[in-house]
């Protein structure tokens, strides 16, 4: 069995007060096979975008993310996979009076299937769909920018990931996805965004993510290097008011850019380090993030 | 695939849910639980008498010009469209409850704090120049309570004389005339001259654009909406809307000219002479208070609010609370403890109320939050909106004269913040850029809630629930020790009790 069956991977997205993680590849879990992960991620910025105006804020100074993630990727048939994850979110800011957070974020659960792959002499083109669902694992307030674990919204949404890979290792990948939000609640009954509204419930604005990754597997499959680039974008929000707070229906974008590597051990072939980068390019009311994250994944035969 | 599609179901099933979420508090139109046909023998606060402004005697309801008005009438109420009876719906049967949800609103969208310069400076708004950035107004909690003050007390006046000559001229309702128009609001039975809608609504005008004048053309706007929806609903004839607007447009005036020279202008103090108030704080007490925020702001939110003239108590000194505790000292020590303690170990329940109540940056200010709470008051009493003038009035000049004595002893007392005088000290809120002690939450709140107690005496037990919450929240965010908390709200309430001495007298009750 080669090992690239034995790869599971999840990237994370950062944006100004809250993160949200998809599973975006193209990698399946064959039926009876369970991958489990954990990843750190060590997210900080010291510039956002306030509206459109790119601008630091001394009460702020380094706002730091840090997020583990345990997640598991189960295969239910070799053509449909079961992932899940929850991350535990600290944030906290080097400046400034106020304290950071800390807690369960989001959970999540994705259904991931094939939907086709064409093989032939030199490779194969394959699509997959993944429908996720999550949404606030603990009583975090998403209404705490920037310090909010998230947003604090139920998220269902609906990915396409579209593939060619070469036999040889090279492989290039397009996403899309669409996530629909419910409303998030808050702990005040009146807020203003571009008018007042009397309710603790915060209509989210939709959005779409979307990336591209090339990359390619050496050494006998045991080595990957990848190059991506991705981004976020909601469907309607409101910028940030100069010198007001975020809020979680911001209008938020991003583009950004990075890279991962995964290594599988020759003396423990069901075991993987990763590691990954990124940085925000652009945004609006977003931070402009680096982030680094590591991890592990274990592989585990469950039933044949 | 089979599962994708199921998820695509319910996707759509939960966008399905989403509905649209209120953006003003929505109520039924009722008929007035009173008329308070004498209510043009209460006292006004500013006017002299009832009839120091003069409107023109109304024609009478047999006369050519009053029977064409009429007519108009007839047909714009029969002939409104499903769009104009919203509209008729949104003002409802007491538009002052509106009008203060315009208030609010204003409040609100202008309640942000300069941003700094590229070099670390701070601009201040302009009210010469009200679109140079920062803008004019900053609505901060002493603008915002300033604000309702002249908006409420103007009404009040503005309809004690309204209901002078509604009953002097006792002009019959135009529903009353001709039975035959059809009226899509409560008929309450009130006579019709002048138009009490009409006088709200030009009473709004002249003073919400004169403190919020970026806005002029959005209040316009909302004033000229809400005098169409009068004829929509049937409710006024033309010489009863130009007599109200007439009367409230005067009314509005005197009090802007009070305005104009309560000190306000100079509250926003320069920094040699906030510096000497700090100066003379450290002098008198031995501790200062300091903006921590980066780059730091030099002078604090309206030093000098405190020497505004005030409505009801004679001067600050009256109701000044004793000094603090000194930074240190055993009975600091308590309270700083107190506070280690609840930001090491706050509870979902505190953080709730903490966040309730935060009414900070961007919001109505606590002045909002309670005039939200009187609105409420006044629907559940189903008060005719002379009535309802009364209560703002009453509540907002306790408010204010609140705010007034409240920031007198913070720039006396100029005392430390916790997260200045307790090393390593964190909030869950954003610090307010002025001196800790008293506590304007508790020191707002106690005065309004004594004011609606005082006026709704079975609601007594809630109005003062939520005032002792209101002072407790800010503990719970770090934001105030427990002493700036206890002494504020017996501030407020000797402060409200000046202000019930007048209301216990003004031919009312």
């Amino acid at each position: 069995m080669k090992k690239i069956i034995y790869i599971c991977f999840l990237a994370a997205c950062l944006s100004l007060q809250a993160s949200a993680q998809t599973p975006s590849d193209a990698i399946m879990m064959g039926k009876g096979q369970i991958c489990f992960g954990l990843f750190y991620t060590h997210d900080t910025w010291d510039e956002y975008w306030e509206g459109t105006l790119k601008r630091n804020n001394g009460n702020i100074g380094t706002l730091t993310r840090q997020t583990v993630m345990p997640m598991f990727s189960l295969g239910l048939l070799d053509r449909l996979n079961l992932l899940a994850a929850l991350p535990w979110v600290r944030t906290e800011a080097s400046a400034g009076q106020v304290k950071g957070a800390q807690g369960f974020q989001d959970w999540g659960v994705w259904l991931k299937g094939e939907a086709f792959k064409l093989d032939n002499e030199t490779g194969d083109l394959s699509l997959h769909a993944i429908a996720g669902f999550g949404g606030p694992a603990s009583n975090y307030l998403p209404d705490f920018a920037p310090f909010s674990l998230g947003l604090g919204c139920l998220d269902a949404s609906l990915r396409g990931v579209l593939q060619y890979k070469l036999d040889k290792g090279p492989y290039a990948r397009v996403t899309g996805a669409y996530h629909l939000r419910g409303n998030c609640i808050i702990e005040r009954d009146y807020y203003y965004t571009t008018q007042g509204y009397y309710t603790e419930e915060v209509d989210m604005p939709n959005a779409l993510t979307y990336g591209a990754t090339i990359g390619t597997w050496l050494f006998d499959d045991s080595f990957k290097i990848e190059a991506t680039y991705d981004g976020l974008k909601t469907l309607g929000g409101h910028d940030i008011r100069r010198q007001d707070a975020g809020f979680p229906s911001n209008r938020m974008i991003f583009t950004r850019v990075g890279g991962g590597l995964q290594y599988y051990f020759p003396f423990a072939p069901n075991l993987s380090v990763t590691a990954s980068g990124g940085y925000v390019l652009s945004g609006r009311n977003v931070g402009q993030s680096l982030m680094l994250t590591g991890g592990v994944t274990y592989v585990l035969g469950l039933w044949q | 695939m089979k599962n994708i599609f199921i998820l695509i179901a319910a996707m759509a099933f939960f966008s399905s849910c989403e509905k649209d979420l209120p953006t003003y508090i929505s109520f039924e139109a009722y008929e007035f639980a009173s008329l308070d046909e004498n209510g043009g023998t209460w006292d006004p606060i500013l006017l002299d008498s009832a009839t120091q402004i003069g409107i023109p005697t109304p024609e009478d309801v047999t006369s050519p010009s009053y029977l064409a008005e009429l007519a108009d009438l007839k047909a714009a109420a029969s002939g409104a469209s499903a769009d104009e009876l919203e509209i008729v719906e949104y003002w409802s049967s007491n538009s002052l409850i509106r009008w203060n949800e315009i208030a609010r609103e204003l409040a609100a969208k202008y309640n942000l704090a300069p941003a700094p310069n590229p070099d670390g400076t701070y601009s201040a708004p302009d009210p010469a120049n009200p679109s140079n950035y920062p803008n004019f107004p900053f609505a901060h909690p002493p603008y915002a309570c300033r604000m309702f003050a002249y908006w409420g007390t103007a009404q009040f006046d503005a309809l004690i004389a309204a209901w002078e000559y509604k009953y002097q001229y006792n002009r019959p309702a135009a529903y009353e005339v001709d039975g035959s128009i059809e009226t899509h609001l409560p008929e309450n039975g009130l006579p019709g001259y002048p138009s009490e809608g009409a006088v709200i609504a030009a009473v709004s005008k002249s003073i919400l654009t004169a403190m919020f004048p970026l806005e002029k053309d959005f209040i316009a706007e909302k004033a000229a909406e809400h005098f169409n929806s009068l004829h929509w609903a049937g409710m006024n004839v033309e010489s009863e809307i130009a007599a109200g607007d007439s009367l409230g447009r005067a009314v509005a005036a005197v009090f802007l000219n009070r305005a104009k020279n309560d000190g306000m202008k100079n509250a926003q103090a320069p920094r040699p002479v906030s510096d000497s108030l700090k100066a003379a704080a450290q002098a008198q007490w031995g501790w200062q208070w300091d903006n921590l925020e980066d780059p730091p702001r030099p002078v604090g939110i309206t030093p000098l609010f405190g020497r505004v003239k005030p409505w009801c108590i004679p001067n600050v000194e009256a109701v000044r609370p004793v000094p603090p505790p000194a930074p240190g000292s055993a009975e600091f020590q308590k309270d700083a403890e107190e506070l280690q303690e609840i930001a090491d170990n706050l509870t979902p329940e505190q953080r709730k109320i903490a966040n309730f109540w935060a009414d900070g940056l961007g919001t109505y200010t606590p002045p909002g939050h309670w005039n939200r709470f009187a609105g409420d008051l006044m629907i559940k009493y189903r008060e005719n909106p002379l009535r309802s003038a009364r209560t703002f009035a009453y509540l907002n000049m306790a408010v204010m004269d609140a705010g007034i004595s409240c920031w007198d002893a913070k720039y006396y007392y100029h005392y430390p913040r916790p997260s200045q005088a307790i090393p390593g000290f964190k909030t869950i809120l954003g610090i307010p850029n002025f001196p800790s002690y008293t506590s304007g939450h508790s020191t707002f709140s106690a005065a309004a809630a004594a004011v609606l107690s005082h006026i709704y005496p079975a609601d007594q037990a809630q109005s003062e629930a939520w005032a002792d919450e209101a002072a407790e929240s800010r503990i719970y965010a770090g934001i105030h020790y427990r002493f700036d908390a206890e002494v504020g709200n017996v501030q407020g309430k000797a402060v409200a009790s000046y202000t019930i001495e007048v209301a216990e007298k003004d031919g009312a009750q």
